[in-house]
């Protein structure tokens, strides 16, 4: 009986969400300003949901779709979006150090100041997709394709960038090291005169 | 009556984007391979696609690729705002390309764009599908 009692204390003091949005999450498909800390969201179709304002963070979004989503203001810190789909979703002004999003969809995602410092984004689909303002301390976009996306006022110098695709990719206002700039020409992206190259 | 029937059959075949076989621009492809054992590759674009334009001016336009597609490939694209789509090729993203043998069966799908020596392996395998 004491380890019954014990058990449901500790599920309720570990289950970081609140059960009542994340209800309303698989319920509506929505949830604005909800708490759904490490919430399993994963193999489900958002698609259109409105989760402006939440914390995703450490929540389990694989597989998921999230097309045309609202992402602003959130926190997906430390989330698991591993071959999520977020085409033309917005994650402006997002916490997204740390999420895992290997694989995942960002195609026309607008990533305008959000933090993907150490963020994994390798092997995704990136494509024309706005990075205006955001800070990208070693995030990790290896073997993603990039191409027709906007970076602009970023320091990417920490950043791993090896073997993106960056065709038509434009730079401005930004800060890179000489491999990244000399990769970026050769892959035809565009870059500004501004651009630092160091 | 008769002018209302004849208007409502010609609304049902504009909106019908009929068989492959029937499909003009398949249609003239096959004609064009003639004795020879192409592959249609059908793609699906639309106008604001960057992945579409890097496929089609740069990876089909590589050296090795655009040599082995000319031997092996006629390629056809239908951009999904003004074009009819045949029945049965829906699609989930774009650009999608369709690969179909001249009898018109579908051999294969291929969803998004890919650099061109890995879409020379598609290429490759395609080919070698029975």
């Amino acid at each position: 009986m004491r380890g019954l009692l014990l058990a449901i204390v500790l599920g309720i003091t570990l289950s970081a969400y609140d059960a009542i949005h994340l209800k309303k999450a698989l319920e509506e498909k929505e949830c604005i300003g909800c708490d759904l800390r490490d919430a399993n969201l994963s193999r489900r179709d958002f698609s259109g949901g409105d989760f402006h304002g939440s914390d995703l963070s450490k929540a389990d979004l694989r597989g998921s779709i999230f097309e045309m989503g609202d992402f602003n203001g959130c926190s997906l810190r430390g989330a698991n979006a591993e071959g999520a789909v977020f085409w033309k979703a917005t994650l402006e002004r997002a916490d997204l150090r740390g999420m895992h999003a290997k694989g995942a969809n960002f195609k026309g995602v607008h990533f305008n100041g959000s933090d993907l410092s150490r963020a994994d984004i390798r092997d995704a689909k990136v494509w024309k997709a706005d990075f205006t303002d955001a800070i990208l301390r070693k995030t990790d976009f290896r073997n993603s394709e990039i191409g027709g996306s906007k970076f602009i006022r970023n320091d990417l110098h920490t950043a791993k960038m090896k073997n993106t695709l960056l065709w038509q990719t434009r730079f401005s206002d930004v800060v890179m090291s000489k491999t990244q700039c000399a990769h970026a020409k050769k892959e035809e992206a565009t870059v500004d005169a501004n651009v630092t190259c160091r | 009556m008769l002018r209302v029937f004849f208007l409502s059959c010609a609304a049902v075949l504009t909106l019908w984007g009929g068989t492959i076989q029937n499909d003009e621009q398949f249609k003239q492809a096959v004609f064009q391979m003639g004795k020879e054992n192409k592959i249609v590759l059908m793609m699906y674009t639309t106008d604001d696609c960057p992945e579409c334009a890097y496929m089609k001016s740069k990876v089909f336009h590589d050296k090795e690729v655009e040599l082995y597609m000319n031997r092996h490939f006629i390629v056809i694209e239908k951009n999904v705002h003004k074009s009819k789509l045949p029945d049965g090729y829906d699609f989930f993203g774009i650009p999608t390309m369709f690969f179909i043998d001249k009898a018109g069966n579908k051999k294969e799908t291929i969803i998004g764009s890919k650099r061109p020596q890995p879409f020379l392996g598609e290429l490759r395998r395609i080919r070698g599908i029975k």
